[in-house]
């Protein structure tokens, strides 16, 4: 996994710095996750894409056609075709995340991650996102997750920085502090 | 020894006497036979003196001799003895010092090895039981350990299951709401 993110970052730089110089980049990426959407959902797509045996000239072709096809612009058909040609489709997932942060980090916002017990309302989004824009100076994008494991509350990631704001962490502690007496 | 050979030729020489005296006149005739019978005396007294009493003499003195020689012999073998009594007695002596020697030393060599077994077994038992006092404290600390560390679980367990059951909706809100006002700590 370590290999892919390396790999991804590499290839999502490249992106990133074509589509920069292009002054669209977010939209560049916004295409990018819908054509792999497309990838992910065709299980036949997916495995044309990632087969060795299939020539690397017809997996471009493929991966280049659906894009066309999906409405991404000339940029992201032919870096999807040159992904698929060098058999790195199945690196897509790391290369979106990676071409994501890049994207961000050049507008100053930052993305969290947020596991949740229930549902979060509009309006708990959005005070969400301003405290954490008000503690880290940038802004937040809220990317939710129902996780019905968990008990209450919810959980937080922006970057390194994680917020424990669950009834489990609550338990968690308080299991601590008793098992240490 | 003379005056007892003396005696004994005068009473052979008397003995013809007396015989011529009983034939004609007193005890002692003063005539030639006399003369004869103190020749025949001397002849006697020379004969006795020559077979009898110097060889007599002879074997008296070697018996003396040798009664002399053996006294001195004996005397000598007692003074030999006497040194190897001595001699022995000093052996003895020093034989017994000796011993006396290697006991005294044997003892206090013993006295020493129990000493020192005595130490060691003083040592070893204090480490035993410092030992068997240290895995105490160890075990109590372990057992005290898990018995936190499973009333902990246990507490937990209880509580979430509590409240699993018990969470509404608003609850679920209020929890997120207080959760989200407490983003600002982190700063």
């Amino acid at each position: 996994m370590r290999a892919h993110e390396g790999t991804a970052r590499r290839y999502a730089k490249a992106l990133f710095e074509l589509a920069h110089a292009s002054g669209d980049a977010e939209a560049v990426g916004r295409e990018l996750e819908q054509v792999a959407a497309v990838y992910a959902g065709d299980a036949g797509v997916h495995d044309v894409l990632t087969r060795p045996w299939i020539k690397p000239v017809d997996r471009r072709g493929v991966a280049t056609a659906i894009a066309q096809k999906a409405g991404a612009r000339k940029l992201v058909q032919d870096f999807l075709g040159l992904v698929a040609k060098r058999g790195r489709a199945d690196h897509l997932p790391e290369i979106i995340a990676a071409y994501r942060l890049l994207v961000d980090a050049e507008l100053g916002r930052a993305r969290a991650q947020v596991r949740t017990a229930v549902a979060f309302t509009d309006a708990e989004k959005r005070q969400l996102a301003t405290r954490l824009e008000r503690v880290l100076g940038k802004r937040i994008i809220v990317e939710e997750q129902v996780d019905a494991t968990l008990l209450g509350g919810f959980i937080a990631q922006v970057g390194s920085l994680i917020l424990d704001g669950s009834l489990d962490g609550q338990l968690a502690r308080m299991r601590q502090r008793l098992a240490r007496g | 020894m003379i005056r007892v050979l003396a005696i004994a030729a005068l009473l052979l020489g008397a003995a013809p006497s007396a015989a011529l005296a009983n034939e004609g006149g007193g005890l002692i005739s003063l005539d030639k036979s006399i003369l004869i019978q103190a020749i025949n005396f001397g002849l006697l007294l020379f004969i006795l003196v020559k077979l009898l009493y110097k060889p007599l003499m002879t074997k008296m003195a070697e018996r003396t001799e040798a009664i002399r020689s053996s006294l001195e012999e004996a005397k000598a073998a007692r003074a030999d003895a006497e040194r190897e009594r001595a001699e022995h007695a000093t052996k003895l002596q020093a034989s017994y010092a000796e011993a006396q020697a290697i006991r005294a030393s044997a003892l206090k060599e013993a006295a020493e090895e129990q000493r020192r077994l005595v130490e060691a077994a003083r040592a070893e038992a204090a480490r035993l039981v410092e030992t068997a006092r240290s895995e105490l404290a160890q075990d109590v600390r372990r057992a005290r350990q898990d018995l936190r560390q499973e009333v902990a679980d246990l507490a937990t367990t209880v509580a979430e299951r509590l409240i699993r059951k018990s969470l509404r909706d608003e609850d679920h809100r209020r929890i997120v709401e207080d959760a989200i006002g407490r983003v600002d700590r982190v700063s």
